[in-house]
């Protein structure tokens, strides 16, 4: 090897000449990187700083931290969090397992039915859950004996509520591990007489191994970093979330609401450490020639998950049905007789119906503005030839969302936004920071849609389009943007509905001439208005179905029509 | 080195393609050595090799995809080696076809002129023209999908062509295609190359595509050329045993140099044509192809003649593939025996035959380590 290099030493290396393409596509992908700079990074950065100083602005070294940990009280809510997260994530991923098993392993009826009720809890706010839960099981509840005199306020409520909030993110992954099985080890296992129950330890949950423990860490990160539920139901118990909220909210300590931010940033970011190497050890599993599972009637397995599954399903459909009740009754649960008085926003605190405009406006921006850059983005940073430091960079931006709690991130954006020096002032308290922040926060998921359709499109188009001389960009508009269609319209519909459902990070961040609905339900419940909070939970909730519905509509006629090319 | 000379195709002695001490490296691998080679106008060349043997690698340092790390390759007299893709001159075809799908077949074929600002009706001419060269006039307003894979490749070699490039570069165009197709598919584009006279680099692990198809093989391993010549010469005169053995089938017999034109392989005196310039007592491997071995009309010969056990008959379609055991030692062949030879001496597992190792067809190579005198 150093023979080599020696001999070689004379000869200078060669370097290729840019071509036009090579210099737009860096100059755009380095504007990109730069804006994740500035919603992502930077406000994190002021979130470490503000830990570090006093409220007049010195630099005081550790001694918030060292005033956090002297304080029981606050550092009760670490092993409250954790418990809560913990016991929730076990619950919600055997529950997304066994309906999973369900729907994707066993003949029951109704899979497809099952299937869709399952995602009702993505295209509700977390707070709905917590609303409805105290209808059921609060003072007044009606199923209150169920909980045998324990109540509902407190970490019985805060677990309910985070199970049914995060099973749909469960489901999603288990659902795609076990249905990605390898017939042929069952084959094999039923040729080497091995039975059901051994087949299924030494079969099935090695095989879905990646994905229960990708699950367990994706909504473990969810419900340590959740608000929305806590902050209805909690009562006396405190939480890392609903302490956030106290000190900025409540007592305007920002210094100590730094402080809590940055230890529920920990959890989240280790959840992401560990879910990124174990991911990067799964793929290289997998084998390429697998064959399709396909499951074969079996009674006795059938009808126990169908009852199973059923039941999981009742259960999601009770608690949007007592909030969506609860909605139209005059007074639940005395006067039952239908009424769309809760439903007259203006009439109580919050916004009224101008904060519902305003959550649909400031979804829709999201969703256009968040899909161009996401494509675009993973367009570069897939594409971009060389530039590896700028590449990875963007990479790193771009991911680092998924390690950060939108409680966390909102906070960062006070820090930054508002700090008196800084020119991007102006934006603070608009409509336009609400977006940014919304966009940042959801960005990692939109991302990685967007890099997987991207690599499952041929790789060699752009190298085609440069041996024709032809722009990258008009090969991005002609050939790659409209092959992708599909999952540009998904990433555009992910970012609505959580930009309309989300309450985190945008919290801290609206003006009074931006209320949102969903912090309108946050403030509604919190005044004690609880039936104006579920109706506007509903109304939420209603918007997503119709914008869901309208939306697999106009996308089966459009690809009808764009993508004729799909069909042989 | 080689010594390279044009073959019959060309009749220009100019190389069209240049290339001068290529080396690529990445990190701590070295992918390409040295790479010097001159391709000249109107040549079908194909780098032959396994994987990792770098022919990849060289189709896409001459393509500008992944530049080498040290050397120079010009084209048609000018210096290319630090051109981006784009300001270069080639139209390429790959394994995928990477034909965009969303676009007709037509589009798929204007792709570059349109780019290239051609006028409607020029383009529309054009076009008309490069599918009825590969023979496709009626699927024009088809999408990709719609198209066997065949035809698939055969639309991106039109697309390839449209700007007539100066330089047509295939990776591995034939490798996604199933054997009936590729085998006709392989005579159409060497059919279109010849009466286009466009210069054509091919990647290819096949070695039957690379013989039927080349006019001259570059058989590549671990990032070095080891034998450049036409498919007869890489076929018949292998440079080396690494060529030996991986275009065609080979007996590898060891033995050791007991004559400049004899050698000994346990026990068995074989004489070749020619001299080798090495010691007695050398250690060699001498390489013998199993269909020159002989087993009928042998007639006076008296070299390399013996009498052998027949082995092991393994029918293989349209010879038996047998295996010789030279009797009076345990050196074993590999012969292919005709169905004639068969029928007509009525071999069989366990008789004997007479059978000759033709002088002028051993090929010998000293054992690595071996110095020449």
């Amino acid at each position: 090897m150093t023979a080599v290099a020696v001999e070689a030493a004379p000869a200078r290396p060669v370097r290729q000449r840019m071509s036009r393409d090579d210099v737009i596509m860096r100059v755009v992908l380095t504007l990109l990187a730069a804006w994740l700079l500035l919603t992502v990074l930077l406000p994190l950065w002021s979130l470490l700083a503000k830990s570090f100083e006093s409220p007049d602005g010195r630099f005081v070294g550790l001694a918030n931290f060292v005033q956090y940990f002297a304080n029981p009280q606050l550092t009760q809510s670490i092993l409250n969090s954790v418990w809560i997260a913990f016991v929730s994530t076990l619950l919600c991923v055997f529950l997304a397992f066994l309906y999973a098993y369900g729907v994707t392993r066993t003949c029951m009826p109704w899979r497809g039915a099952f299937k869709i009720v399952a995602q009702i809890p993505l295209l509700a706010p977390s707070l709905l859950p917590a609303i409805s839960l105290v209808y059921l099981f609060g003072n007044q509840g009606f199923a209150k004996d169920i909980l045998f005199g324990h109540s509902i306020y407190g970490p019985i409520g805060i677990v309910m509520g985070e199970v049914f909030w995060a099973f749909p993110h469960a489901l999603i992954i288990v659902t795609t591990a076990l249905a990605t099985a390898d017939a042929r080890l069952y084959e094999a296992a039923d040729a080497l007489k091995a039975g059901a129950w051994r087949t299924f330890w030494t079969v099935t949950v090695p095989g879905a191994r990646y994905g229960l423990i990708s699950a367990t860490f994706v909504v473990f990160t969810l419900i340590i970093t959740d608000f929305g539920v806590p902050k209805v139901i909690g009562g006396q118990y405190d939480v890392l979330a609903t302490d956030i909220y106290k000190q900025v909210i409540g007592q305007q300590n920002f210094q100590m609401g730094a402080v809590v931010g940055l230890i529920l940033l920990l959890p989240a970011v280790l959840a992401f450490v560990i879910d990124q190497v174990l991911q990067r050890r799964q793929s290289a599993l997998l084998s390429a020639r697998a064959v399709p599972y396909q499951p074969k009637p079996n009674r006795a397995i059938d009808t126990a998950l169908f009852a199973a599954c059923g039941l999981i399903a009742v259960a999601i459909l009770v608690i949007i049905g007592v909030a969506f009740f609860a909605s139209i009754a005059t007074l639940w649960p005395y006067n039952l007789t239908p009424s769309l008085k809760n439903y007259n926003f203006d009439d109580v605190d919050g916004g009224g119906w101008e904060s519902f405009f305003n959550s649909l406006q400031m979804a829709a921006l999201a969703a256009v503005f968040g899909t161009a850059v996401v494509f675009l983005g993973a367009y570069l940073v897939e594409k971009t030839r060389g530039y590896r430091p700028g590449r990875a960079i963007y990479q790193f931006l771009a991911l680092l969302p998924l390690a950060v709690p939108g409680l966390v991130l909102g906070l960062g954006y006070i820090f930054f936004f508002n700090a008196p020096g800084n020119p991007l002032n102006l934006v603070y308290g608009t409509m336009v920071i609400l977006v940014m922040c919304t966009v940042a926060h959801f960005y990692s998921v939109a991302h990685l849609t967007a890099v997987t359709a991207l690599k499952q499109i041929d790789q060699e188009f752009e190298t085609v389009s440069a041996s024709l001389r032809v722009p990258f960009y008009r090969t991005f508009f002609r050939v790659t943007l409209p092959v992708c269609l599909p999952a540009v319209l998904d990433i555009a519909m992910y970012l609505f509905v959580n930009a309309l459902t989300t309450v985190s990070a945008v919290v801290f961040l609206y003006a009074p001439q931006t209320t949102l609905a969903s912090i309108a339900v946050l403030n509604m419940d919190d005044a004690g208005d609880v039936a104006p909070a579920a109706a506007m939970a509903m109304t939420l909730f209603f918007t997503a179905v119709v914008v869901r519905v309208l939306y697999t509509a106009a996308t089966r006629r459009l690809l009808a029509r764009s993508q004729a090319w799909r069909l042989r | 080195m080689q010594t390279q000379t044009p073959s019959a195709a060309s009749s220009s002695p100019e190389p069209y393609l240049k290339i001068r001490g290529v080396t690529k490296r990445f990190d701590k691998f070295t992918a390409l050595q040295a790479i010097d080679l001159d391709i000249y106008p109107g040549e079908f060349v194909s780098f032959l090799g396994p994987s990792g043997c770098g022919k990849t690698t060289l189709l896409r340092a001459i393509s500008g995809l992944d530049v080498q790390s040290e050397g120079t390759i010009s084209q048609g007299g000018k210096d290319i080696s630090t051109l981006p893709v784009n300001q270069r001159d080639f139209g390429i075809v790959f394994q995928s076809y990477a034909l965009f799908p969303n676009l007709r077949i037509k589009d798929n074929v204007a792709y570059g002129l349109v780019s290239a600002g051609r006028s409607r009706s020029e383009i529309s001419t054009r076009v008309t023209e490069l599918l009825a060269l590969v023979g496709l006039s009626d699927q024009a307003m088809k999408f990709p999908a719609q198209l066997s894979g065949g035809q698939q490749q055969r639309i991106a070699l039109a697309r390839a062509l449209a700007l007539s490039p100066g330089l047509l570069l295939l990776d591995e165009p034939l490798s996604a295609l199933d054997a009936r197709v590729r085998a006709r598919l392989r005579g159409e584009i060497r059919d279109l190359q010849q009466r286009l006279g466009i210069t054509t680099i091919m990647v290819t692990h096949d070695q039957e595509e690379a013989l039927t198809m080349s006019d001259r093989i570059v058989v590549m391993s671990r990032g070095r050329i080891e034998q450049v010549g036409t498919p007869d010469e890489v076929y018949s005169r292998p440079a080396s045993p690494f060529v030996a053995d991986f275009v065609g089938r080979m007996n590898f017999l060891d033995g050791r140099l007991v004559a400049p034109n004899q050698a000994n392989c346990k026990g068995v005196d074989l004489t070749f044509a020619g001299e080798m310039t090495y010691a007695a007592e050398t250690q060699v491997t001498v390489c013998v192809r199993p269909e020159d071995i002989v087993v009928r009309n042998i007639n006076g010969a008296n070299t390399n003649v013996f009498d052998a056990d027949v082995g092991v008959m393994e029918f293989v379609g349209n010879h038996f593939a047998t295996t010789l055991h030279i009797n009076g030692t345990n050196l074993n062949v590999a012969a292919d025996l005709s169905m004639n030879d068969v029928r007509d001496l009525g071999v069989k597992p366990g008789g004997t035959i007479k059978a000759l190792l033709p002088a002028d067809r051993l090929r010998v190579f000293a054992t690595p380590g071996a110095a020449a005198q």
